[in-house]
């Protein structure tokens, strides 16, 4: 059975993107929030194995949403979705509980390294 | 990757958020230092941070980099490092302005005509000073002596992304197997790029060095791991600080039984029953056709319907009762799915608004209601433009100058209101400005020079005052400005608002404003009409605007200075004769018995009697592109093909009223 996946990004296009990586790797598209809150609800509602959090987001940053994940589950498997130049705010998410980030711009072989890690 | 496929949702996106960010520019001009400033800093950050990583995903590398470089800026306003200023905010207009032309060049294959250097520059002067203070927020406190433990090398790959954080991952996935006590440089340095490829982990564990190495290969990007005191391989040490040691009590541990656990098949099982709505993109043109399909099928269903009640089969018309309900059904769910909100097209005007009024020197309040109301996305993108038009009059000829406005005991600043409204089946556009009005005078005595009016005519009503601003290259305009140009503009929004089926109106009190009014149908392509025959011929009347029918018995008929009137409840309304206007010879009675009827219209508040033979019935009509005949009969707005498969005319009840 493929693994399932949440795709947390307020840009439809870095969702479509992700959504096309992983769904061309096997992986199941089950959900896709556009704003923190929505990941958390989301995330509630479907039990994904993997989430992609991007960490810019309007109402709750994805930081927020990883760590209101982790506190309803701290098993969560969430992968960061990060732009250059945000280090800090990585460390910070990382340290919240996400397993791992990805740097825009992506490419699919770093996107499913990535993925392959944080599933362990 | 193929980004192409991407490209159209990057434009689409980007748009949006280019508007969202132009929105937020204006809120932060009207007030930089209030409770909305922050938000609106946020919300702007947030639109170009999406940007610039859509952007750097497509290769756009002037979104990018511009994009970039005003995320800079604006971190800094948004940590109350750098104050607003009028410099800056003309600043980040122009940016936002070479950002959407960006956009929009790097999408069409163009963007080696955007030159944004300067701007650039100059956001790079702004966001400067800026370099390490983000970083500087992870601090670990203290160094402490030297402990016991083994020493964990790591060499990460010369291209690792954010190698900084790649190095925090593995510093943390070591501590899950122990207790790291120490790193090489200081933690804080490492997530601060501090170092090039290699850093050092001390680590007290009861792993073994084969368990330590895995653990840290396989956190990514790692090159290397040696384990032990053993000196690594010379490779460009570049250490620019004295080696410290630091204590990393702090580093938070991770639990160590997460990570390894199979990954559960409990989550696909949940996932297809609470599979939320998910969401497809589809093509306009797609949505085009599938209206067009929908359309035939009512024509069809029409045919069909006639058919059977022609043939009498009970179980036939049951059967063409039920397949007509579901062809409403796909119909009304098809139309939904095209309706778009208004604020699509309007998101973009305060910008537009803000930009006209400050080329002419004017002081301008821009209200927008009714920003939900839904339209047509087609009938949307036709009216945009004539929305424009009507603002930028409103603008340019309507609201006075401030000094204007305080010597005529108003306030210096004007009032500019766009609203969007539901009236029944039709959709209600006002552009309201409350500015000088139309001078009637003027336009009074051009019409005279031009010999549009009878020379003796002393006063226009609202209906002849629009009728003559409706004129091609009719203009009062004393001089041609940036904004307007030449002429008023009002013939060409005329022109298209009839050519949608809808009508326009005009109400204008002098020193007190003009309002323009715009009634649109919901959709282009299918409305329902009452049919009506005169002699052999069926025309068809938009339900929209009919607000009754009855029979013309002779107590209810009037004739007022040689006009027909009709009285109706109380009201005297003017009375035409379909008969007339279409030429056909006067009305003959079969029997005594059979009158004739009207039907009265309406359009907003205006209401007239129109008298035909009969009524045949309703129906839904698809409306075709009519090009009516040059100097032919001026109030058919469209032809239809009926159910039966006659072609009927459509009548325009706006050229009417």
């Amino acid at each position: 059975m493929s693994q399932t996946v949440l795709i947390c990004d307020d840009a439809i296009f870095m969702r479509t993107m992700v959504g096309d990586i992983l769904g061309q790797a096997g992986f199941e598209i089950v959900g896709e929030a556009e704003t923190g809150a929505q990941a958390v609800e989301k995330y509630q509602q479907l039990r994904p194995d993997l989430v992609t959090m991007d960490i810019v987001m309007p109402d709750m940053g994805g930081i927020d949403a990883v760590r209101e994940i982790c506190k309803m589950d701290p098993h969560a498997r969430i992968l960061m979705c990060s732009a250059m130049g945000q280090q800090a705010l990585v460390v910070e998410a990382i340290q919240a509980g996400a397993k791992d980030f990805v740097v825009k711009p992506f490419q699919p072989s770093r996107v499913l390294e990535a993925v392959q890690r944080v599933l362990g | 990757m193929d980004t192409l496929q991407y490209a159209q949702l990057f434009l689409t996106e980007s748009r949006e958020h280019i508007a969202a960010v132009n929105q937020a520019l204006l809120e932060l001009e009207r007030d930089a230092t209030g409770p909305g400033a922050a938000a609106a800093v946020g919300e702007i950050f947030r639109s170009v941070h999406t940007i610039k990583g859509m952007g750097a995903t497509m290769g756009y590398a002037i979104v990018a980099e511009l994009a970039h470089e005003l995320e800079t800026v604006l971190d800094r306003v948004r940590r109350n490092d750098l104050g607003i200023d009028g410099e800056i905010m003309d600043t980040f207009f122009r940016a936002a302005d070479v950002l959407e032309q960006a956009v929009e060049a790097a999408v069409a294959g163009r963007d080696g005509e955007i030159v944004a250097t300067d701007l650039v520059a100059t956001l790079h002067a702004l966001g400067a000073g800026d370099a390490m203070a983000r970083s500087a927020t992870w601090r670990v406190p203290v160094p402490a002596p030297d402990r016991a433990g083994t020493l964990v090398r790591v060499r990460l790959s010369p291209d690792t992304p954010l190698r900084g954080v790649r190095a925090f991952l593995v510093v943390q996935a070591l501590g899950a197997l122990g207790e790291v006590v120490a790193t090489e440089p200081p933690l804080d340095v490492i997530q601060a790029e501090g170092f090039e490829t290699d850093f050092a982990v001390r680590l007290v564990t009861s792993s073994a060095p084969d368990e330590i190495t895995k653990t840290a290969a396989r956190m990514g990007d790692v090159a290397d791991v040696q384990i032990g005191d053993a000196p690594m391989k010379p490779r460009a040490p570049r250490q620019s600080r004295p080696v410290q040691v630091v204590d990393l009590d702090a580093v938070p541990t991770v639990d160590a039984s997460q990570g390894n656990g199979a990954s559960s098949p409990r989550s696909a099982a949940i996932s297809r029953e609470v599979s939320a709505v998910r969401q497809v993109r589809i093509d306009v043109r797609r949505l085009d056709s599938l209206m067009n399909l929908v359309g035939e099928l009512v024509i069809a269903r029409g045919r069909l319907t006639q058919l059977a009640d022609t043939l009498g089969d009970l179980a036939l018309e049951e059967t063409v009762q039920q397949s007509s309900r579901l062809i409403t059904e796909l119909r009304d769910e098809i139309t939904a799915s095209r309706m778009v909100p208004v604020s699509q097209v309007f998101d973009r005007f305060p910008r537009l608004v803000r930009d006209a009024a400050r080329t002419v020197g004017k002081q301008v309040e821009f209200v927008v209601e009714g920003k939900g109301i839904e339209l047509d996305r087609s009938m949307l993108d036709e009216i945009g433009d004539s929305i424009v038009h009507l603002l930028r009059n409103a603008i340019d000829h309507g609201i006075e100058t401030p000094e204007k406005r305080l010597a005529a005991g108003k306030p210096a600043t004007g009032r500019l209101v766009l609203s969007a409204a539901r009236d029944r089946s039709a959709a209600v556009i006002k552009v309201s400005d409350d500015g000088a009005g139309i001078n009637r005078e003027v336009v009074l005595a051009h019409a005279k020079r031009d010999g549009l009016v009878d020379a003796n005519k002393t006063d226009l009503n609202e209906d002849e005052l629009l009728r003559l601003l409706a004129r091609p290259g009719f203009s009062t305009a004393e001089r041609v400005t940036n904004l307007s140009g030449r002429g008023v503009g009002v013939d060409a929004v005329y022109t298209r608002v009839r050519a949608l089926g809808g009508a326009m109106d005009i109400r204008s009190v002098p020193g007190q404003g003009t309002t323009m009014m715009l009634r649109l149908p919901l959709t282009l392509a299918i409305v329902r009409a009452l049919l009506a025959r005169v002699g052999e011929e069926i025309y068809a009347i938009p339900l929209a605007h009919v607000s009754e029918t009855i029979e013309l018995v002779p107590d209810i008929r009037r004739t007022v200075k040689g006009r027909e009137v009709l009285l109706a409840r109380d009201e005297v309304l003017p009375l035409f004769r379909l008969r007339n206007l279409v030429g056909l010879g006067p009305y003959e009675a079969p029997n005594e018995i059979d009158l004739e009827h009207v039907v009265v219209i309406d359009l907003g508040d205006r209401r007239a009697g129109l008298v035909i033979d009969e009524v045949t019935g309703q129906e839904e009509i698809v409306v075709k592109q009519y090009e009516g005949v040059r100097d032919g009969l001026p109030f058919f707005g469209g032809a239809t093909l009926l159910g039966d498969g006659t072609p009927s005319l459509i009548i325009d009840v706006s050229s009417l009223l």
